[in-house]
């Protein structure tokens, strides 16, 4: 009996003694809610949101579908594989596609990212050098105000967050009043804050700049219809000298001159999976077959490259992979089982052809996980430049710009793309937009272009294209469901 | 844990150190027959009634007992006999015989925590022998449980040697892990011992040899007692104890020879060149079909007879003080694949000792070393590889022969050829314990219960280059180690007693348990040599952007209160009350706690004075349950939104990776329970003397709370495809089950026959509305970015989802007419506008099947006449789909199923088949691809034959058995692929037949022996 009672005492003992034994803190990660809290829990907070732009998902749901839905390329790939994102070459996409899904609450969690660090890192409990707190809020606003505009330009009217732990009650707030409060004042707070290229040191080469949040206000007043605002922060980046163009075409995307003169932002890769570093947009777009560099989703479109050859345009050989070109010693094979040319009617409508643009040098598939894509060229602001000069009546401003793309393009071959000198302003427009077209192709833009010239329907039509509808992408159907309808469908979906 | 192994200590001290008084002075001795043939009973057991003094018979019936005076009573008992009191009254010699009980109503059924009397169960608890365990040639003992228990699934996903089996025990009860709890010799086991991912089956440290019985606890009553982790069923069992009498020797062996059961009808060279011209591409072809030669890639790749084979030894015994089982196994089974054979090596110790009056200490402990070969995931590489393609070719250079390039999707003997992937384990189970018998009745217990795992995986791949689809650029290694240790301490004081016509069975106690799985892994690139002497990180050539290391654990506790009453009045009226608090770890402060009731009644109609006195009548009882069982198998970590270092950054003019940190998983810290709630009514009768003895349950299970990852509404920023754990379903369950069994004897013929079955209708009742989540679960993706199978409000888990295929479109004309998918053209599948707008699109997708079979059933067979005896075991389901996602996904050209050479031309105006294609549009999800998986298999026949007395004396063995079997020899069913027999390892998927590496047959020959 006695041990009985020892034992019943020792057991209440142990009873009490377990109780707190049930708290089992989470091992090897940190608890949302206690980070960041140092200065280096800043760096890591701001790199976190960098790392969004190499998420897979973040590229319009992981395929170039806005290359796809524009007259420069077509679905691409096996014409078995992929056929989720088909419906996006005739525009028969609906709200249950699944890339729109992913793409939308991709850029919702980039912008969750960036709000934490805008948040946060300004709390002065957070012990750390005030240039550093200072440019780090401004990247990361520069990058919320970047995700912010893709989500716009996207799907229109969405859900405003700003914080990171949001309301489930939410509804829609309007394009325009998302760019008024977060997207213009981020970059322009982005654009007095943040260092110029040249103020960087070379190892954080690829950090958001001055010169980059100008670029992109200029390019977003641009799609708003804004050109005076438009022209101002494209000749202040012009102004700032801090940007040329490669002197040959093809080095503004290549290996050899990432993060180069002519880049203004651009996506740092290496040639590794994407926890090591690499970026699978390469690989989505990458030769398929041999050698093996990826899926081939995102073809170049067979009417292009027949525009680009009648108008002995050398930017098409840097552009374009044709099969049995040699790439840095690579002889392109392509896919066995994808038609090499396909007929309708005895007349070609598609070749099996490859984007270069993204192509990455070196032995293996994992290389096309190392191109760096550029989201900003010096190209590019130059255009934009010449865009707005001339819809602001500045004509002659405008060709000044225009030409000095051209010029780079020639190569020297005085035989070829001659200036252009038209000062008429409708002609000139339509010069410029030809020139975006052969100079910025497959660079996610072209879409966008039709769509804020209001010339998407004239161009886009005959492939599908539905105006007053297709504009934006649909609301992921589920986002409309949870929210039960308090995030209403875009138009016409 | 100090403090735990301190206190653990002080309390076995204290027991020891108790005093008692030997009171044995009277000594009895005698011989035990069975009352009919006068055979003696061996191991019959003889106890001095009111007390735990006894004893059992030795090989001749006899036995001896010193028990505390002239006036005690004996009660004589034995398995499957009614059991008798003899009264002492001064005689020294006591012979006695025992009448066969034919209902075996006395039988103990082993419960959680503790046994009760058969007669008194109240609860759906269902025995199977250990001996119907050693059918079915295989690591696992549970996969032999198929067709043996009514509401018990055991599927066979993989042929795979050690492939884990999925068990389902009454339907699917969570939208997550449906595994039922395994409890081996008292020692819960949750997963894999030595298994890191929690989903395995967790028995693979057991020989099947060392098993006594497997009882499966199917309602509420009896799982109850498990609280958190019973709802999914508990599978208890019960291992091989030494027996009283001279130590007995057990051998026994067996061969066997498996062959790929059935292989897929594929198209040969000749065929596929026909499809491929028929396609109408510029390239490839088209083909001068004749001249075309064939690979029969499935014969390439499968051997056929790879060798299985088991060797077990047994040595066993027990006296009044000790008893102990001694056990070693060998399995090895080489797969049909190459490179995917498994070996292991089983220890087995049971002992126990009477080390003082009253007070028995014991030692229960597995150990097994496992080593298995990981199998190069080649299945699908054959079944799409181009027919026309060779494996090998002659190297233009050297002459040599080396791998061809295969198209459709590789050269699968080139894949096996340079995968090296072998996983080895060592796992120990064990339960010490002491156990004090005090007062009248009660008992003290403590157990100290551990399993123990530990698994390292080594993986090699060689530079090669096949073709540019196949190659490895640079050689590879990788190493996985990982280390599980679960640690339970259990406290129980049970009471047993019999007063006039009450009898009690009580236990209640205290548990507490720790669990932790730790892992880390490294992986390199370049190693120095190909050999496997180089197979480590250090051989690699160091570079610190190809090398990987990762860590990381996770933890878990649980600590409970268990009670149970089972009382029984004049053997009549039977009640049971269960009551179990659980605290686990993995849920948050506010809603750690789970208490989980049961109670269960039972009546013995057949004992009542109104029950009809007729001789074909036997017994007969009634059963009713209810309670609350709950289930926590979610990941430790589920109730933490967490932050994670691995999303950096790349900067800088010479490229650098530069660590970045944001959100990972999120997290809810309001998880709480799921519960299950179950109602089961059930009657246990017997006629005819015991000849037909049958039961039958109707359940019904209703899941509340249910665990389930949703999709949080996407501006919450969690990402694509991430999900947050909600307690928001709920799912019922309702079935019929029943078995029933006949036995007799007709001259020297005896058979059994047996037939069992059960029902199961599976409905989601909800589904997370109303919480800003997405509460439909789309799943089910058949690896090309399309999912058919979704889980909603109103249809089974899982259910089927696309286009109603109805026909072919025959002329241009009926495209135009019909309401048809973008670039839908003649020859191409008919979808139904269902919804009947006039359009085709998503909205016209219908449920199209449903995986969770309507009938599972199994029936048996056995004929014995002398020594000789032929038994059969069948099983089977209806109302089940399955679809064919090996046979849906084209990434390219790849090689077709027989289906297909029916395809519709203009010729063949098909309206079944779609037009020859690589892909497209007639590979939209639609019941094109769904198929019956119904089946009837004959699951084993045994031819054995039992040596006579005679001759087995003569060498002195007891007995000698010899027997051949087939396993898995015939299967009629429509289902086109390897088996029918798939699960889903997640119930949200359906079953979906991706190309599995493929069921055999088996023929085997064996013999057991014991001396």
């Amino acid at each position: 009996m006695k041990s009985l009672k020892y034992t019943f005492i020792s057991l209440v003992f142990f009873f009490s003694a377990c109780e707190e034994n049930l708290e089992k803190p989470l091992l090897g990660s940190l608890t949302a809610g206690t980070f960041p809290q140092s200065e280096s829990d800043a760096v890591l907070a701001v790199n976190g949101v960098y790392n969004s732009l190499r998420v897979w998902n973040i590229h319009t749901g992981g395929f170039p579908l806005l290359d796809i839905m524009s007259d420069q390329m077509t679905k691409g790939s096996n014409p078995g594989d992929g056929t989720a994102i088909a419906p996006y070459d005739n525009f028969s996409h609906t709200a249950t596609e699944g890339s729109g899904d992913r793409w939308y609450k991709t850029l919702y969690q980039a912008i969750r990212r960036a709000n934490l660090v805008i948040n946060e890192v300004p709390n002065a409990a957070i012990v750390m050098d005030e240039d550093l707190r200072a440019r780090i809020v401004a990247e990361a606003r520069f990058l919320r105000g970047y995700f912010y505009s893709q989500l716009v330009q996207g799907f229109g009217a969405v859900p405003l967050v700003l914080v990171t732990d949001p309301a489930l009650d939410l509804g829609k707030t309007s394009a325009e009043e998302i760019f008024n409060q977060v997207i213009y004042p981020d970059l322009l707070h982005a654009a007095e804050f943040l260092p110029e290229k040249s103020e960087y040191s070379a190892d954080e080469a690829g950090r958001a700049t001055k010169g980059a949040a100008k670029a992109l206000l200029a390019r977003l007043y641009l799609f708003n219809g804004d050109f005076v605002n438009a022209e101002k922060y494209a000749l202040e980046v012009i102004a700032s000298a801090q940007y040329e163009l490669e002197p040959n075409f093809a080095d503004a995307f290549s290996h050899d001159h990432e993060f180069g003169v002519e880049s203004v932002f651009e996506i740092g890769a290496l040639p590794f999976p994407f926890d090591q570093g690499g970026n699978q947009y390469g690989n989505t777009m990458g030769i398929r077959g041999t050698p093996n560099r990826g899926w081939g989703f995102g073809r170049p479109a067979y009417p292009w490259i027949v525009m680009m050859q009648t108008n002995n345009d050398p930017r098409m050989e840097a552009s374009i992979i044709f099969l049995g070109e040699v790439l840095d010693g690579v002889e392109t094979g392509g896919d066995a089982s994808t038609p090499d040319t396909t007929r309708v009617d005895g007349d070609i409508v598609e070749i099996e052809v490859y984007n270069q643009k993204i192509w990455h040098p070196g032995p293996g598939t994992n290389e096309s996980f190392g191109h760096n894509k550029r989201i900003i060229r010096y190209a590019d602001v130059l255009l934009m430049a010449a865009e707005a000069l001339n819809e602001n009546n500045k004509p002659a401003e405008a060709l000044e710009y225009l030409n000095e793309v051209r010029e780079r393009a020639r190569g020297g071959n005085a035989g070829i793309l001659p200036d252009v000198t038209v000062t008429d302003q409708a002609a000139l427009r339509l010069a410029i937009e030809n020139e975006r077209n052969y100079e910025l192709a497959f660079e996610g833009l072209r879409f966008w272009d039709l769509v804020r010239t209001n010339r998407a329907e004239t161009i886009l039509g005959p492939l599908g294209f539905v105006k007053n509808k297709n504009e934006l992408f649909p609301i992921p159907q589920s986002e409309v469901d949870i929210s039960e309808g308090r995030i209403s469908q875009n138009e016409g979906y | 844990m100090r403090h735990f192994t301190k206190l653990f200590i002080v309390i076995i001290a204290m027991i020891f150190t108790s005093s008692y008084v030997d009171a044995q002075d009277f000594k009895i001795s005698g011989t035990i027959l069975d009352s009919e043939t006068r055979e003696p009973l061996i191991g019959a057991t003889i106890i001095e009634k009111g007390t735990t003094n006894g004893t059992v018979t030795d090989l001749d019936g006899n036995y001896q007992l010193m028990v505390s005076g002239s006036e005690a009573v004996l009660v004589f008992t034995y398995v499957g006999y009614k059991s008798r009191e003899i009264r002492v009254n001064n005689q020294s010699v006591i012979n006695t015989s025992l009448d066969i009980d034919f209902s075996e109503l006395e039988e103990v059924v082993v419960v959680g925590y503790g046994s009760v009397r058969k007669s008194d169960l109240t609860g759906a608890v269902a025995s199977v022998k250990g001996e119907d365990l050693l059918k079915v040639p295989n690591a696992s003992p549970v996969q032999a449980l198929q067709g043996k228990v009514s509401g018990l699934q055991v599927l066979s996903p993989s042929g795979d040697p050690g492939a884990t089996p999925v068990v389902r025990l009454r339907g699917v009860t969570t939208l997550n892990n449906n595994n039922p709890l395994f409890v081996v010799d008292g020692v819960i086991i949750e997963k894999g011992v030595s298994d890191n991912s929690g989903s395995g089956t967790p028995l693979d440290f057991l020989n099947a040899n060392d098993i006594e019985s497997v009882e499966v606890l199917k309602d509420a009553s009896a799982t109850a007692i498990f609280g958190s982790r019973g709802s999914n069923g508990v599978i208890i069992i019960t291992t091989k104890r030494g027996v009283q009498g001279a130590p007995r020797i057990n051998f026994s062996a067996e061969l066997g020879w498996q062959r790929v059961a059935n292989k897929i009808d594929l198209m040969n060279g000749q065929e596929f060149g026909q499809y491929v011209n028929d396609i109408d591409l510029t390239e490839p072809g088209p083909y001068n079909v004749d001249q075309l030669p064939t690979t029969d890639w499935q014969d390439e790749i499968y051997n056929d007879y790879a060798p299985i084979q088991s060797y077990s030894f047994s040595f066993g015994g027990a006296n009044e003080k000790v008893d102990y089982y001694f056990g070693l196994g060998y399995f090895g089974q080489e797969g049909i694949l190459p490179k995917s054979g498994l070996e292991r090596i089983t220890t087995k110790i049971n002992t126990n000792y009477e080390i003082a009056k009253n007070l028995d200490i014991g030692l229960s402990l597995s150990v097994a070393l496992k080593e298995k070969q990981n199998s190069p995931g080649v299945v699908n590489t054959a079944l799409r590889a181009w027919p026309i393609d060779a494996p090998y070719t002659t190297d233009p250079v050297t002459g040599e022969q080396i791998f061809a390039e295969v198209q459709g999707g590789g050269n699968a003997l080139a894949a096996i050829e340079y995968t090296n992937n072998v996983n080895k384990s060592i796992e120990s189970v064990g339960n010490v314990f002491a156990q004090y018998a005090f007062l009248d009745g009660f008992s003290v217990k403590s157990s100290l219960q551990f399993s123990l795992g530990m698994s390292k995986n080594k993986s090699f791949t060689p530079e090669y280059f096949v073709a540019p689809l196949q190659q490895n650029e640079t050689s590879d290694i990788s190493q996985e180690y990982n280390d599980n240790s679960f640690i339970l301490w259990e406290n129980t004081i049970s009471y047993v007693k019999e007063i006039g016509v009450h009898r009690f069975n009580t236990v209640a106690g205290y548990t507490t348990q720790r669990v932790k799985s730790e892992f880390l892994s490294g992986s390199a690139q370049n190693l120095l040599r190909d050999g496997e002497s180089f197979w480590y990180i250090d051989a690699s050539d160091g570079d610190p952007l190809l090398q990987d290391v990762s860590n990381n654990a996770s933890h878990s506790a649980i600590q409970s209160y268990l009670f149970r009453f089972n009382y029984s009045l004049m053997d009549k009226y039977l009640f049971t009350a269960t009551y179990r608090r659980d605290g686990s770890s993995k849920f948050g402060p506010n809603n750690r706690y789970g208490v989980f009731p049961s109670l269960a009644l039972g009546w013995n109609l057949s004992e009542e004075a109104f029950f009809p006195d007729v001789s074909f009548l036997g017994n007969m009882k009634l059963r009713a349950s209810w309670g609350i069982v709950g289930n926590d198998k979610i990941s430790y970590d589920a109730q933490f939104p967490q932050i994670d270092q691995d999303f950096g950054a790349v900067f800088g003019q010479n490229e650098q990776y530069v660590s970045g940190a944001a959100y990972a998983t999120g997290g809810n810290p309001n998880l709480k329970w799921e519960e299950t709630v179950q109602f089961d009514v059930g009657l246990n009768f017997d006629m005819f003397s015991g000849r037909l003895v049958s039961e039958m349950d109707y359940y019904v299970k209703t899941t509340n709370d249910i665990l389930v990852n949703l999709e949080p509404i996407g501006y919450s920023g969690l990402g694509a495809f991430q999900q947050i754990v909600y307690n928001v379903a709920s799912v019922e369950n309702k079935g019929f089950e029943f078995s029933l069994n006949w036995q007799d004897d007709i001259g020297n013929f005896n058979y059994k026959l047996g037939f069992l079955g059960s029902t199961v209708k599976n409905t989601v009742l909800e589904l997370g509305q109303d919480i800003g989540v997405d509460s439909l679960i789309v799943a089910g993706d058949l690896g090309n970015g399309q999912q058919v199978s979704r889980t909603a409000v109103g249809q089974p888990i899982g259910f089927f989802y696309g286009y109603d295929a109805i026909g072919v479109f025959q002329t241009q004309q009926q495209v135009d007419a019909t309401p048809h998918l973008f670039g839908q053209t003649v020859g191409d599948l008919i979808y139904r506008d269902a919804n009947e707008d006039g359009i085709l699109d998503g909205d016209d997708r219908i449920m199209l099947g449903n995986s969770i079979p309507g009938l599972v059933y199994g029936f048996n067979t056995e004929v014995g006449y002398k020594g000789f005896r032929v038994g059969l075991d069948f099983q089977g389901q209806t109302g089940v789909d399955i679809y064919n996602g090996k046979q849906a996904v084209r990434f390219s050209l790849l090689n077709y199923e027989t289906r297909f050479l029916d395809h519709w031309t203009p010729s063949n105006p098909s309206n079944e088949n779609f037009r020859a294609v690589s892909g497209g549009t007639n590979y939209t999800p639609s019941n094109y691809f769904i198929e019956d998986g119904s089946y009837l298999r004959l699951r084993t026949v045994t031819l054995s034959y039992n040596f006579q007395q005679a001759v087995l004396n003569s060498v002195g063995a007891q007995s000698l058995k010899v027997y051949v079997r087939g396993t898995n020899l015939f299967t009629k069913t429509q289902f086109s692929g390897y088996s029918p027999d798939l699960g889903a390892s997640s119930a949200l998927d359906g079953v979906i037949d991706k190309g599995v590496y493929p069921i055999t047959k088996v023929y085997s020959v064996g013999l057991n022996l014991t001396f």
